[in-house]
């Protein structure tokens, strides 16, 4: 893919008109019989050295990738210190996020933290108020588990209809990596929680002081506190040097720049578990504590950031599936929005509270296209519509939105994010 | 290598003067772009070389000098033909590594802004070959790196004495940790729970939070709490959480008032936080009680005392999640494969009728939800 490739991709997108088969002409291999100078000349990369293995100590993708970005949505907040930018799901494949195209929200920009300068305290509830450096927490038993991390706001933005042309807009504030870090008991055990303890507030060291209650099974459960990323350290937008992991419940809780613990007998109710984070249903009450994330898909490509460049023929259909519950066990995926379905290939590593990948391959005729994917998890649920949302909850819940997504595909190939009958 | 005691003279005497044109905040933006060179480049009493050479004393050195690192030959010979990293040609081989000595191996693409070329070059100014502040005067706007690195260094261990053996099943103690001090815990435990647990002596009138309101929060948050922008609305909204667009407010939303008190103390006033005094936090507490219509004396002071004894309105319309019960989900049965529904799909709404996608260019006019 080159950058003129993404401009003309754009160009679609703006106008809508332009056959996508007359602009894929380029990219695709030439008519038969006549020969590519691609071929039958000696191209520069063939002839000159290209840089040493001292050119870059640490790698970076292509220059030819320069468009696989995380991107802002301006409009969503006042200020880009305390918002939210968005994973290109539509330029990526597998089921681990590259470290440095996972989505960010901050609430007070990315806290930059040495890790000599770091302590994470222990109080509360607890037999012995403990602090720990970086050092120490390097020497409890550490574990290597692959999660998802959804905001609950993921897909917030079309409650009330289609909104935003594109996945990685309706659908990036997901990513899943591998985490390495210490189960979160070793450490409360550590510190000896008492049998009144009920619950957890973690807080961040950030400018936002981000802090959040959790049940206290859950903290004992498979909670843990991470240092590492994908193999390396956290990056600083994730949390450097350490962050909560709370496998399959909202973002928001996974708190970032962890520095404190603290075990009580209630709930803190704070301003990200009451104000925020609460899910307003029609009637004018609110659900509270809705932590888990639902059972949820989305169709990667083709999808409108990704249009059908090669014409009909043999496509290769691919999207993401998740639960918060454990593994996904079916997708099925519908080309008429909805009226019948065929059940798609998973392929890769199937752990619990991870991203899947699904494929579905099939041979396009050029007619229009209502793709729409739907998850089963291994516990039975099953990805509701989005009317079906609405009509328990109405359209102001913001949060916990994992309706079935519709993508229109027409006779060119462009792609559009619609709601259909 | 090349080294002439004449260069090393004019070196000092470069310092020496720049040091003094050097803006206090120049070397702290400096400190902020060295960022992007920290990778490889240390600076500071405890620098080594690293994939770069020692930055310390850069500005006036001659090019390809520091003992101990690996130049390319480009660059060793450019500094044994004279090359001296004067602000001219530091500035030059920073804007463009690449075009301006070629072969030289930093693999660095260049600063993009003239402003951050001349803030990092005051930064790195800042420090004398030593890796000393260049100068005393000099010393409050030295780098906090290397002086929290020794307030660090000694509390970095663990002070408990270490049990030994290593745990398999979960409960055994490894002794790691130290114990926290009553006074640590009560630097960062300033939270606040609906029940009183954690508030701290003090208490401030409606009028006091006004003031402080007015000079801190009004340039975001609105002169009423009605907000500039996207920035939280605090007031009003009452009677529209069943509205096609509710007004979530304090008044209107937020179920405890400790939850004003707790963020308000931790995270405001957004840029300084934990910059207000606890009677600050009660008086503008109040005052945020006054804007919803919740109290409506200005003379009315909040204080630990009967700070529980408020309530707002719609505390009792939060309920427990009960996800699972909606029908859909309930519903366990095998979901639908064929002729699910009945006629062809009819397109109901386009994302393009708003068009709000950023590469479509479209902003500004957002009717759909917000994230929070």
């Amino acid at each position: 893919m080159t950058t003129n490739a993404g401009a003309s991709r754009r160009a679609i997108l703006k106008g809508g008109l332009i056959g996508a088969a007359a602009l894929a002409g380029g990219a695709t291999a030439s008519r038969a019989g006549a020969s590519e100078s691609l071929i039958t000349e000696i191209q520069d990369w063939n002839r000159y050295p290209g840089d040493g293995v001292d050119a870059r100590p640490y790698g970076k993708p292509s220059e030819f990738e320069a468009h696989v970005v995380r991107k802002n949505v301006p409009w969503l907040t006042s200020d880009a210190i305390s918002s939210v930018n968005f994973t290109p799901l539509h330029e990526l494949d597998g089921i681990i996020t590259p470290s440095g195209l996972c989505f960010e929200r901050h609430h007070a920009g990315i806290a930059e933290i040495e890790p000599a300068n770091h302590r994470l305290m222990i109080h509360g509830l607890v037999e012995r108020p403990l602090v720990f450096t970086m050092a120490d927490l390097k020497r409890f038993p550490r574990e290597n588990k692959v999660y998802f991390l959804e905001c609950a706001a993921n897909t917030g933005m079309e409650w009330r209809g289609a909104q935003l042309n594109g996945c990685q807009f309706t659908h990036g504030m997901i990513h899943c990596l591998m985490y390495t870090g210490v189960r979160l008991k070793h450490l409360l055990d550590e510190a000896g929680v008492k049998t009144e303890g009920k619950w957890l507030l973690a807080e961040g060291a950030d400018a936002s002081g981000m802090t959040r209650s959790i049940p206290l099974d859950k903290a004992l459960d498979d909670c843990m506190v991470a240092f590492g990323m994908n193999g390396e350290a956290l990056r600083p937008e994730q949390g450097y040097p350490i962050r909560l992991v709370v496998p399959g419940w909202e973002g928001n809780m996974w708190v970032k720049w962890l520095r404190r613990l603290e075990i009580g007998d209630q709930p803190w109710q704070h301003r990200e578990e009451t104000s925020k984070y609460t899910d307003l249903m029609a009637n004018g009450k609110a659900r509270r504590f809705t932590f888990e994330m639902d059972v949820k898909s989305v169709i990667t490509n083709p999808s409108p950031q990704a249009p059908i460049l090669h014409g009909r023929g043999p496509l290769v259909l691919s999207g993401l599936a998740w639960s918060g519950k454990g593994r996904i066990s079916r997708v099925d995926v519908s080309m008429d929005g909805g009226r019948n379905w065929t059940t798609a290939r998973l392929d890769g590593p199937s752990l619990p509270k991870a991203l899947h990948r699904f494929y579905h391959e099939f041979d396009w005729d050029g007619s229009d296209l209502f793709l729409q994917s739907r998850a089963i998890d291994e516990h039975g649920f099953v990805q509701p519509t989005k009317d079906q949302l609405r009509s328990v909850r109405g359209a102001n819940s913001i949060y916990h939105n994992n309706g079935i997504q519709t993508w229109h595909v027409n006779s060119d190939g462009v792609i559009e994010n619609v709601e259909v009958s | 290598m090349w080294k002439s005691p004449k260069s090393l003279l004019l070196a000092a005497a470069v310092a020496t003067v720049s040091i003094g044109a050097a803006q206090a905040q120049d070397i702290a933006a400096g400190e902020k772009v060295f960022a992007k060179c920290k990778a490889c480049h240390m600076v500071g009493e405890n620098a080594k070389n690293r994939v770069g050479p020692i930055l310390n004393g850069i500005v006036g050195r001659a090019a390809g000098t520091v003992d101990g690192f690996k130049y390319s030959p480009a660059m060793a010979k450019a500094g044994a033909d004279g090359l001296l990293w004067d602000e001219a040609n530091l500035s030059g081989y920073l804007r463009d590594p690449k075009g301006f000595l070629k072969g030289n191996k930093m693999a660095f693409a260049g600063l993009k802004k003239d402003e951050e070329v001349v803030d990092v070059i005051a930064y790195l100014e800042s420090f004398d070959a030593d890796g000393k502040p260049a100068t005393p005067a000099k010393q409050s706007q030295a780098p906090a790196g290397a002086a929290a690195a020794v307030t660090t260094a000694d509390a970095a261990g663990p002070s408990r004495e270490t049990t030994g053996s290593v745990t398999e099943a979960a409960g055994l103690k490894l002794g790691l940790g130290r114990t926290a001090t009553p006074e640590e815990i009560a630097a960062w435990d300033t939270d606040v729970r609906p029940d009183g647990e954690g508030l701290p002596e003090g208490s401030g009138t409606v009028a006091h939070g006004m003031e402080i309101y007015d000079e801190r929060c009004a340039s975001c948050h609105g002169d009423f709490g009605e907000a500039i922008g996207r920035w939280p609305v605090l007031a009003g909204g009452q009677g529209t959480l069943q509205a096609e667009r509710p007004e979530k407010t304090i008044g209107s939303y937020w179920p405890y008032l400790s939850t004003v008190f707790d963020y308000v103390h931790r995270a405001m006033p957004f840029g300084d936080a934990r910059s207000l005094s606890n009677d600050d936090v009660y008086a503008l507490t109040a005052y945020l009680l006054y804007l919803n219509d919740i109290v409506d004396d200005e003379s009315f002071e909040l204080s630990k005392e009967n700070f529980t004894s408020i309530r707002l309105p719609n505390e009792d319309n939060f309920f427990d999640d009960d996800r699972d019960e909606e029908p859909f989900y309930a519903d366990k049965s095998e979901p639908c494969m064929t002729d699910c529904k009945p006629g062809a799909p009819e397109i109901t709404m386009h994302a393009a009728v708003l068009d709000v996608t950023p590469e479509d260019g479209g902003e500004e006019n957002a009717s759909g939800g917000g994230i929070d």
